[in-house]
């Protein structure tokens, strides 16, 4: 299986809060909102599940080796409203996975945006409070 | 002879009837809320709705999209007891598989991220919302609330009445629950009053949901909530799944 290198992009900028409030537990006490990452690589699991979904990731980091990411997403409710259900991931897919990084260092991200390697979003983008 | 009596002296009160017809108020039309409402976050505060909100009551700035950080209850008054509570709170204890799906009570749900659909009667209102499925009866006959000792829950007990175009929903009987997601919760003592009103061309919900709780606050908090409506839409089911909480713990 090949593995698209991890790309790490720090924007450090600020994006604009989206339309929608709070997740559950505090965004901003788990995610740092003025960070993005970017990883790229193969999904091995989707879940389709409230109160957030997830995405689990395998990455080749720039030393060759694997990394295993989580990525959550929005509740399964808005991101059906955006574009998305049960099967727009499957495992074996290969994405780039843009999102904010979890505030203690770990390789979890809240995702913001999915793209195939063909340049394809998977449903929309979210903004970093919406649920 | 006696019909020929009742006849005339029904004729003749006939002008005074219409006469007072013509005097009494007309018969307020009740707005209609009944519909899908999306969170609007971008409304500003209605004037009319923030003017009723009752002296010592702080707004907080904290619906829709902004956050308030850890520490920071947004000018609530806290007392001692429950300060001490919240500074000592940790996200990571809510993150547990018998935490992770209790809902919010009112107090932060409806301001939260998720559409309702509201269906209005004449004796009671329903709110369902798709926050955590929860579903809100809001009784319109004149009915009390039930006695200080009546189960609480994450929805209360509502009643509500018309004061002209505004609708005010009173709510007691709620567990305790969140106010502000970092750590500050209300106690089972808290009331709340929620003043919902439609925008002139009908397609904004306006609300205010002021709070007092003796137990906790010093002050009272409200919020501005505003929501749009969309026709054709649903809620969705919801249904929480715990396991959820294993990934803060892994």
């Amino acid at each position: 299986m090949r593995f698209k290198p991890l790309k790490l992009l720090v924007l450090g900028a600020l994006l604009s809060a989206a339309t929608a409030a709070l997740a559950h537990h505090s965004f901003a006490v788990f995610f740092d909102s003025e960070k993005t990452v970017t990883v790229s690589g193969v999904v091995t699991e989707f879940q389709f599940r409230n109160p957030h979904g997830l995405i689990r990731l395998t990455v080749k980091n720039e030393k060759g080796a694997e990394e295993q990411w989580k990525i959550e997403t929005n509740s399964p409710s808005v991101l059906r409203r955006r574009g998305w259900n049960s099967d727009s991931l499957k495992v074996g897919d290969e994405v780039t996975v843009e999102g904010w990084p979890a505030r203690d260092g770990s390789k979890y991200l809240r995702m913001r945006k999915v793209t195939r390697p063909d340049g394809t979003q998977v449903g929309m983008t979210f903004g970093f409070y919406e649920d | 002879m006696k019909r020929l009596h009742a006849l005339l002296f029904t004729l003749a009160l006939l002008p005074f009837a219409a006469c007072a017809q013509q005097s009494a108020p007309a018969q307020t039309k009740r707005p209609d809320l009944s519909g899908f409402w999306d969170l609007a976050p971008d409304v500003k505060p209605d004037e009319k709705l923030m003017s009723l909100l009752a002296p010592n009551t702080v707004v907080l700035q904290d619906t829709g999209a902004v956050e308030l950080p850890a520490k920071d209850f947004g000018g609530l008054k806290v007392k001692p007891k429950a300060l001490e509570a919240a500074l000592a709170w940790k996200p990571l204890d809510d993150m547990t598989i018998s935490k992770v799906c209790q809902p919010p009570s009112i107090v932060y749900a409806m301001q939260g991220p998720f559409p309702m659909e509201i269906y209005q009667g004449t004796e009671l209102i329903v709110f369902k919302l798709e926050y955590y499925d929860m579903v809100r009866i809001v009784f319109m006959d004149g009915r009390g609330h039930p006695p200080p000792d009546a189960p609480h829950s994450k929805t209360g007990h509502s009643i509500g009445r018309w004061e002209g175009d505004i609708l005010v929903v009173e709510t007691t009987h709620l567990s305790p629950a969140t106010i502000t997601n970092n750590g500050l919760e209300h106690s089972d003592k808290v009331r709340v009053i929620e003043r919902f009103r439609l925008s002139e061309d009908g397609k904004t919900l306006l609300a205010t949901q002021e709070f007092e709780d003796p137990e906790v606050l010093e002050n009272r908090g409200a919020r501005f909530i505003a929501w749009r409506k969309h026709e054709g839409q649903y809620v969705y089911p919801y249904e929480c799944d715990p396991a959820f909480a294993e990934e803060y713990h892994r």
